[in-house]
């Protein structure tokens, strides 16, 4: 196919919106590669470079051609939605199929058979996903004349985000024809990712690498080890910067935490998580139009998020390594001269990536107990049932079925909906690559924190080097360091905020797969049975109240009377309606006094009745060892009986107990509440066992 | 155990020749026939190329070449199959299903050399590919059978696995399914060549416990998704003959179904082995008349050395010879 170079260049003008724009170097040859099917390319090249303008421009002249649309594989869906705009803008037909989107599938189907798709946008998990393939993809799959691996370094184990999804890709590309043509993207690819990346994507591939140096970059680091320093931080450093940006975190916790407080200090943010839901795509437009100052984001709005003129990124934690940092700080200042990237490193983040880290891969113990349940059922086992079977907790169970499935040849295979075991053996393979990534996370876990150290004016050179780049043309800050130090007053109006919030949580309204028999109950629970939504003070181990309780629990066998005045303003804040006349308790055989006296305490302070109704029938494991909701319905099924003479009030109340974590205990004991004829029940938690 | 990397030459096979069956999504109307293909393999043999070579980019020219014996368009539409290429081989190679081509060097050499151009383009399978090459003893009778000809069946696979022989037989209900049990209790080996459906079949727990331990390889000419057709369990007869050394039918129809048409073209056109029919037990009219065209009665054998006589009986055309009559170079 012959490459044509104005139109080529028209369409970097439209899609850029810049009449006078040149190709960026490479740029174009890149595009001229893949038009005229001179085999496979990858391309790496600094953030904001203009990737994407290689394969939307490559795209739209294969199409005049005639040819068949191109499929785009791109980790992130704020990504693809921020994408699919640009397309447009060049007039490239982009359309997504995605967890987001069902109702949209069978349109894009559609227009696909009508050939009005120029390139489709999918997330490697959509592609493994059985139902898509097997539905939607094989349909058009035989058109396809382009794929496009956009972060490619995702396919690298020895990348910094690996994603184990894009393993199979890596057998989608060992499949492929030579006459397919094949364009990958990154930003991030050391010399050990390049050389994966090469033996992945090769034989004969070719690599267009450029200059890593990000010049618009102030970068700084800046140690305030407590969340509340770093809240205040934030809070008075946010209304003296320029522009609009984005404040990371680590978790969506901390996002929602930290959004939370930058409002209530009068700050126009919002959180932008995975769990956002439908709204995500609004706030991806209110910061494109600068209708917000910031998002608090996770990295679900992460690597090819382009706004040209975003003026900050500001870390709350470190990421776990510094390539990934490099990716999430290259959002900003990509057509400014000057940008911010700020790093804040806490006391709580090596937790969080230690548990990132550890929990990365299933253990032995999980994927034993997983492959002899299958083992035991020749006809297989959907979530459900092989959650009733095993000790292992749903999201780990599903970890373990997606990880295996995505082995080569792989243990296991859906089949329909249900896994079964395949003619292969797992490999000491997937073991292997386990331990080494877990050893590889640490090293970068270390050089993290390495970077965190750095003077003021060094970040840069050191982030090109990380990836193998030449730091020679790195040239000082554009921008003045910020200050590094906080005010105490808005410290300790931080700490307070922390510990003012309360968690809520939903009843449960069904009872568990196959029922609890000794109860003698199953399916849907009555309405008149149901508790009412609850509270929890905190999060078991977390910053606010969450230390005091798991001290309470394990140390002091005593709650002390400052979790008492913080429930009561808790609730003061709730106000459940109707409020509740008495108060009672879950009892427990462990620490028969441990809640009784909170709860007496906190009805005392209250000055409504405290009653005790309920008894433990018999001793049972705590709920906290019982992996999954099965498993704990299991656990309290004729645990708890109801044990006074008759109900002593009819009226509505609360239920106190100090943790909660599945609310099979609060379901339970609502339902036997409210079955001898008791008003509404309400409950009450001290905290919410810890993260999963 | 083995998945086996794709050779170009199988990619272009599979691409020019295929279904690629993934879900319900309607088959290229573009596909070459077996016939078709052995014509353009053919041609493309006389221009001093490879299939593969239609996958190279710069390959314009070698398609109007091609246009004497195919249709450039056709050929073009077909070739440009390669996203679901990758998909379906990423489909069979998670069941630990693989595929070869008659231009591999791993192909069966027996089936190259007794079929010619008959033998399957492309092979499916899951197992160790090392059992097809130990020939053996094919058991072959029909799907609707009766009690005691089931037992007889099992004895004769029991038979073959003591004896050190691999079974060979076409892994369908009925006397296929018997004789590769009977086989399989005794530890033997067992090839099972399958006309339809390879993938649900290999996942189904009885037959991956035997793959597992390496006694069971199920293998098929057609797309591990196929359903069943008359035809494709015809093609699939000639499989079964070809990678044994002997054979023994069990039951046959007289002039019909896919039993009696396969032992027939054994004896009057293939010649490949010896052929022997059940001699004892409830009489067959079938099997009557398969002796009447000069299957030899089984002389039902006690031990091993008599087991070992079946193999090389004095009146039969011994086994075409197992020269390279491959359509490619061989590496
Ligand atoms: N040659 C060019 N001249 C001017 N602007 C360009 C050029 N190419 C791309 N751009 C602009 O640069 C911005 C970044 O482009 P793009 O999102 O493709 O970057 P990227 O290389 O994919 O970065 P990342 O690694 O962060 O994903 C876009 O807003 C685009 O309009
Ligand atoms: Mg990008």
């Amino acid at each position: 196919m012959t490459y044509q170079s104005e139109k080529s260049l028209e369409l970097l003008r439209i899609g850029s919106g810049s009449p006078g724009a040149r190709f960026r170097d490479g740029q174009e040859e890149a595009i001229r590669h893949i038009v005229e099917g001179r085999g496979r390319l990858l391309v790496v090249q600094s953030t904001g470079w203009g990737k994407s303008f290689v394969y939307f421009i490559a795209a739209r002249l294969l199409r005049e051609e005639g040819n068949g649309p191109a499929l785009l594989i791109s980790p992130l869906l704020s990504l693809m939605r921020n994408q699919i705009a640009a397309a447009h803008r060049m007039g490239v037909r982009a359309a997504t199929i995605n967890s987001d989107n069902l109702d949209e599938w069978s349109d894009v189907e559609e227009r696909f058979g009508k050939n009005e798709i120029d390139i489709l946008l999918i997330s490697p998990e959509r592609l493994a996903n059985e139902r898509f393939r097997t539905q939607v993809l094989a349909r058009i799959a035989g058109q396809i004349s382009l794929l496009v691996i956009d972060e490619a370094h995702c396919i690298s184990d020895w990348g910094h985000d690996f994603r184990p999804h894009y393993r199979l890709l890596e057998r989608i590309v060992r499949s492929l024809p030579p006459n397919l043509r094949l364009l990958a993207t990154t930003a991030t690819a050391n010399n050990r990712v390049l050389a994966d990346l090469a033996s992945v994507l090769g034989p004969r591939l070719e690599v267009s690498r450029g200059d890593l140096n990000r010049s618009s970059l102030s970068l700084q680091t800046i140690s305030l080890p407590s969340q509340a320093e770093r809240l205040a931080w934030l809070a008075e450093q946010l209304g003296t910067l320029q522009g609009h940006g984005i404040i990371y975190t680590l978790t969506v916790r901390d996002a929602e935490q930290v959004a939370g407080w930058l409002k209530s200090r009068g700050h126009v943010v919002e959180a932008y998580t995975g769990q956002t839901g439908p709204g995500r795509e609004e706030l991806e437009e209110a910061l494109l139009h600068n209708r917000v100052k910031a998002l608090v984001a996770t990295t679900a709005l992460g690597m090819g998020y382009d706004k040209p003129d975003l003026a900050f990124v500001v870390h709350y934690q470190s990421p776990g390594s510094v390539v990934a940092y490099y990716q999430q700080a290259g959002r900003a200042g990509r057509a400014l001269n000057a940008a911010y990237g700020v790093l804040l490193s806490g006391e709580e983040e090596t937790n969080i990536t230690d548990w990132f880290i550890k929990s990365a891969f299933p253990s032995r113990r999980e994927v034993a107990a997983v492959l002899e349940a299958l083992e035991k059922e020749p006809d297989g086992l959907s979530v459900p049932e092989i959650m009733a079977r095993v000790n292992v907790s749903k999201g780990r169970i599903e970890k373990t079925m997606a990880l295996l499935s995505l082995e080569s040849p792989a243990p296991m295979a859906k089949q329909g909906h249900k896994w079964q075991l395949t003619a292969a053996k797992l490999s000491e393979g997937f073991w292997e690559r386990a331990e080494r990534l877990t050893a590889l996370r640490r090293t970068e876990q270390e050089q993290m924190q390495e970077y965190v150290r750095l003077p003021f004016g060094e970040h840069m050179g050191f982030l090109v080097r990380a990836l193998d780049g030449d730091p020679s043309g790195v040239t000082p800050p554009p921008l003045a360091p910020l200050p590094t130090t906080v005010d105490e007053g808005v410290v300790r109006e931080a700490v307070a905020y922390l510990c003012r919030d309360g968690l809520p949580f939903e009843p449960r309204k069904k009872w568990p797969d196959g029922g609890m028999p000794q109860y003698g109950v199953k399916g849907f629970i009555a309405q008149g049975h149901l508790a009412q939504p609850g509270r929890a003070l905190s999060i078991l181990g977390d910053a606010g109240w969450g230390g005091d309780v798991g001290r309470g629990r394990s140390l002091d066998l005593h709650f002390s009377h400052e979790l008492v005045d913080a429930c009561v303003k808790m609730m003061g804040e709730w106000n459940p309606q109707t409020y509740p006349t008495w108060v009672t308790c879950i009892p427990s055989l462990r620490h028969p006094d441990l809640v009784p006296d909170f709860a007496r305490r906190l009805a005392d302070a209250l000055g409504l009745p405290f009653h005790v109704v309920l008894a433990k029938t018999n001793h049972r494991p705590e709920q906290k060892t019982m992996a999954n909701s099965s498993q704990q319905a299991r656990n309290i099924d004729g645990s708890l009986a109801f044990c006074a003479p008759r109900l002593p009030r009819r009226g509505p109340l609360f239920l106190v107990d100090d943790l909660v974590d599945s609310r099979w205990t609060f379901t339970v004991a609502s339902w036997l509440l409210r079955s001898h004829g008791s008003g509404e029940v309400w409950p009450v938690a001290l905290a919410q066992a810890g993260r999963e | 155990m083995m998945a086996l990397p794709l050779s170009p030459n199988a990619q272009a096979i599979l691409l020019l020749t295929a279904p690629l069956m993934v879900g319900h999504a309607p088959l290229s109307p573009d596909l070459l026939t077996p016939g078709e293909y052995n014509c353009l393999a053919r041609h493309l043999r006389e221009l001093g190329r490879q299939p593969a070579d239609l996958l190279s980019s710069d390959d314009g020219d070698l398609f109007r070449a091609c246009q004497p014996v195919m249709d450039e368009g056709r050929l073009g539409r077909l070739v440009r199959r390669g996203f679901l290429l990758s998909q379906v081989v990423e489909r069979w190679e998670s069941r630990a299903i693989w595929v070869m081509s008659r231009a591999d060097a791993e192909y069966p050499r027996r089936l190259k050399g007794r079929l010619r151009e008959d033998a399957p383009p492309l092979l499916y399978g899951c197992g160790d590919i090392r059992l097809l090459t130990s020939g053996g003893l094919a058991v072959v009778g029909s799907r609707q059978t009766n009690h005691p000809v089931i037992e007889y069946t099992m004895a004769a696979g029991n038979l073959a696995a003591r004896c050190g022989r691999t079974l060979v037989s076409g892994g369908a209900k009925g006397i296929d399914q018997a004789a590769m049990d009977g086989a399989l209790a005794a530890g033997g080996n067992v090839v099972g060549v399958l006309a339809d459906s390879l993938e649900k079949v290999a996942l189904k727990r009885e037959n991956r416990n035997s793959i597992v331990e390496e006694q069971l390889v199920l293998i098929s000419p057609y797309d591990p998704c196929a359903g069943f057709t008359v035809g494709h369990a015809m093609q699939r007869n000639k499989v079964i003959y070809a990678l044994a050394d002997a054979a023994l039918v069990v039951s046959s129809d007289v002039n019909k179904g896919g039993t009696w048409a396969g032992a027939v073209e054994q004896l009057d056109k293939l010649r490949l082995l010896p052929v022997y029919v059940r001699s004892t037990g409830e009489s067959s009219k079938g099997l009557d008349a398969l002796r009447e065209k000069g299957a030899l009665p089984w002389p039902n054998p006690q031990d091993a050395g008599e087991f070992e006589a079946l193999f090389s009986p004095t009146m039969v055309n011994p086994p075409a010879t197992q020269g390279s009559l491959s359509l490619f170079p061989e590496k």
